[in-house]
């Protein structure tokens, strides 16, 4: 009787845990800290090529597809397949696996590598901050005359 | 069990055992029904602060700069909220000592959330510490430098797991009444037939050889009763083998005893008296006889009353009219000094009666001293006489013994007189009335029997 007044005594105070645990391993490391912006030009080769922007933060897909429309500036090696009207301002949704773009333009106004181009650079900010690579991107113009096409994925972005 | 606590009858200890089961099982289960579910609410709400840590971090994260000046490592704080640490290399905002060493070093090694449970303080509290980690555009994450600890508060889980617990605990208590009913339903049930083995079994041994008891059902107590009923049986019928076969031996017996008796008395009276020693053979002969007669008859009464084979014939007696009539066929009436008031009526069966005196006064004069006193005394109920002698007395173990068959108080006059048989006689007659016979010492030293009947006999119903 006295033996199982003491075992149970004992089962009580380890369940009482006092002091501290082990550490445990939780979910994933948080992420979308970059010292900058990566946005996908065309080369000699007609290939498509980051340009990583040092705007000292990773910033938002709008900003990013903001500076894709002004072009890659003095760099001798690559042009954009995008022609700009000068109107650089994007709409974006993000949904859970799409990501809607709608660009002021008309589908004559890109090639298919300046689709590529935008899908990749929205992508790219959207991987960065954490979220899922196998997301994908749907091209949108807002001028009339254009059929939509449909969403797509980065070809130089591995798909998770 | 221990000396302190030691249930004795078997009721006590099915309700014990009973109750410390249901009690301890009842506990058993709601115990760990509450820490099953407790863990599942400290799993919950680990999950809950850690998802929210990590949805602040990632809400600002793209806007924070990087590499991180000391004012972007206290924006992100902030936007983080109460209890938080932010560090990147030398750089820290905020502080926690809470945060223990094997957190920060789990943090740096293992690149992901991790988190650890501390009680500090009598509570107990969460610690979350990560890295923020770097993705690049071929989404290979590596270690930004920026670190993220915080501690948030458990209590509100100790407080819904206590509550728990307290259930849990009810729950079990309510279990204890139905257990403790339950155990004296099935206490009865057990000791009902117990009861009833007991009553038989001491029914058996106060000579009620007919006592049975009853059985129903099929189980171990029935099956006890059945067997003790069994040996009731066999007993019974052993003993009344044995009387019939005492009553049979006396029967055979009687027949040419008083043949016997009839051919001593013959040759007793023809004798010559010119030669001495062949009377006194003679009258030997027919004392010895005589007795034996006494003897078989005795036994044969005996057997009567064994057998249950005796009835009272019940009529109106004067009392001290057949003491005196008693006394007078046997001879005993200038050796008896007798107290007997005038007329005492009374309905009495007179035969048994008159045995009943008759061994008394008989055990008193060849045992006892003279002189031997009678005395006679009656109230509305009852009729008591009384029948003392002056001699030593009865021993303690004698009174015990003197209504045994054969008991011989003093071996070495065992060729007396008597059966050996009267005393025993005398008080199953006067048991048959529904008196009582019973013997003790006189302040004077010698016996005394005191012989109690009921004054007027009443048939039972």
């Amino acid at each position: 009787m006295k033996r199982l007044a003491a075992v149970g005594l004992a089962l009580l105070l380890t369940g009482c845990g006092a002091g501290s645990s082990e550490v445990v391993d939780g979910m994933r490391a948080p992420t979308g800290l970059a010292p900058g912006v990566t946005l996908f030009f065309v080369d000699a080769d007609q290939r498509l090529r980051p340009q990583p922007r040092e705007t000292g933060r990773l910033g938002t897909v709008v900003e990013a597809l903001a500076l894709l429309l002004t072009g890659p500036g003095a760099d001798p090696d690559l042009h954009t397949e995008i022609s700009a009207r000068g109107e650089t301002r994007v709409v974006v949704e993000t949904s859970a696996d799409r990501i809607t773009v709608r660009l002021p333009l008309t589908g004559a106004d890109l090639t298919d590598l300046g689709v590529d181009q935008v899908v990749c650079t929205a992508l790219g900010v959207h991987v960065q901050g954490g979220g899922s690579a196998s997301t994908t991107v749907l091209v949108v113009f807002t001028l009339p005359g254009t059929e939509p096409n449909p969403p797509r994925r980065c070809p130089v972005i591995p798909p998770g | 069990m221990s000396r302190w606590f030691r249930p004795r009858g078997l009721r006590s200890r099915l309700v014990v055992a009973f109750v410390l089961v249901t009690v301890l099982g009842a506990a058993a289960a709601a115990w760990a029904g509450a820490a099953t579910a407790g863990t599942a609410l400290e799993e919950e709400s680990r999950r809950r602060l850690t998802e929210t840590l990590e949805r602040q971090i990632s809400a600002v994260t793209a806007d924070l700069a990087h590499p991180p000046t000391p004012d972007s490592l206290d924006r992100l704080r902030a936007s983080i909220g109460e209890d938080t640490q932010v560090s990147y290399r030398d750089l820290r905002s905020g502080d926690l000592p809470v945060i223990t060493d094997a957190l920060r070093a789990a943090v740096r090694d293992r690149g992901g959330l991790v988190f650890q449970t501390v009680t500090t303080g009598g509570s107990r509290k969460l610690l979350i510490g990560t890295p923020i980690v770097l993705t690049g555009i071929d989404l290979r994450r590596s270690p930004s430098g920026v670190e993220v600890y915080a501690v948030r508060d458990l209590a509100e889980t100790d407080r819904q797991v206590g509550r728990l617990l307290w259930t849990a605990a009810l729950t079990s208590a309510l279990a204890l009444p139905v257990a403790v009913l339950l155990a004296l339903v099935a206490a009865g049930g057990v000791l009902r037939p117990v009861r009833r083995v007991r009553d038989t079994a001491r029914a058996l041994a106060a000579g009620d050889l007919s006592a049975r008891m009853s059985t129903r059902g099929g189980d171990e107590l029935a099956d006890l009763g059945r067997t003790v009923n069994g040996m009731a049986a066999s007993v019974q019928e052993a003993m009344a083998e044995l009387r019939r076969f005492v009553a049979d031996v006396s029967h055979e017996l009687r027949t040419p005893l008083t043949t016997l008796t009839a051919v001593v008395e013959v040759l007793a009276d023809s004798v010559d008296d010119r030669e001495p020693a062949a009377r006194e053979s003679a009258e030997l002969a027919l004392a010895e006889t005589q007795r034996l007669v006494a003897l078989v008859e005795d036994l044969m009464e005996v057997s009567r009353f064994d057998a249950g084979m005796v009835s009272l014939r019940a009529e109106p007696v004067e009392v001290a009219g057949a003491v005196r009539d008693c006394l007078g066929a046997r001879g005993w009436r200038d050796l008896v000094r007798l107290d007997l008031p005038e007329e005492v009526g009374a309905t009495l069966d007179r035969r048994r009666l008159d045995v009943i005196i008759a061994n008394l006064v008989g055990n008193a004069l060849r045992h006892g001293a003279p002189p031997v006193a009678l005395r006679l005394s009656a109230d509305d109920e009852r009729v008591e006489i009384e029948v003392t002698d002056h001699g030593p007395g009865l021993d303690q173990e004698v009174v015990a013994h003197v209504f045994d068959r054969f008991y011989k108080a003093d071996t070495a006059r065992a060729h007396s007189a008597g059966s050996g048989l009267g005393l025993a006689i005398s008080l199953a007659n006067a048991r048959l009335h529904g008196g009582d016979l019973v013997a003790g010492n006189a302040e004077g030293g010698g016996a005394r029997f005191v012989l109690r009947l009921p004054r007027h006999h009443r048939e039972p119903s």
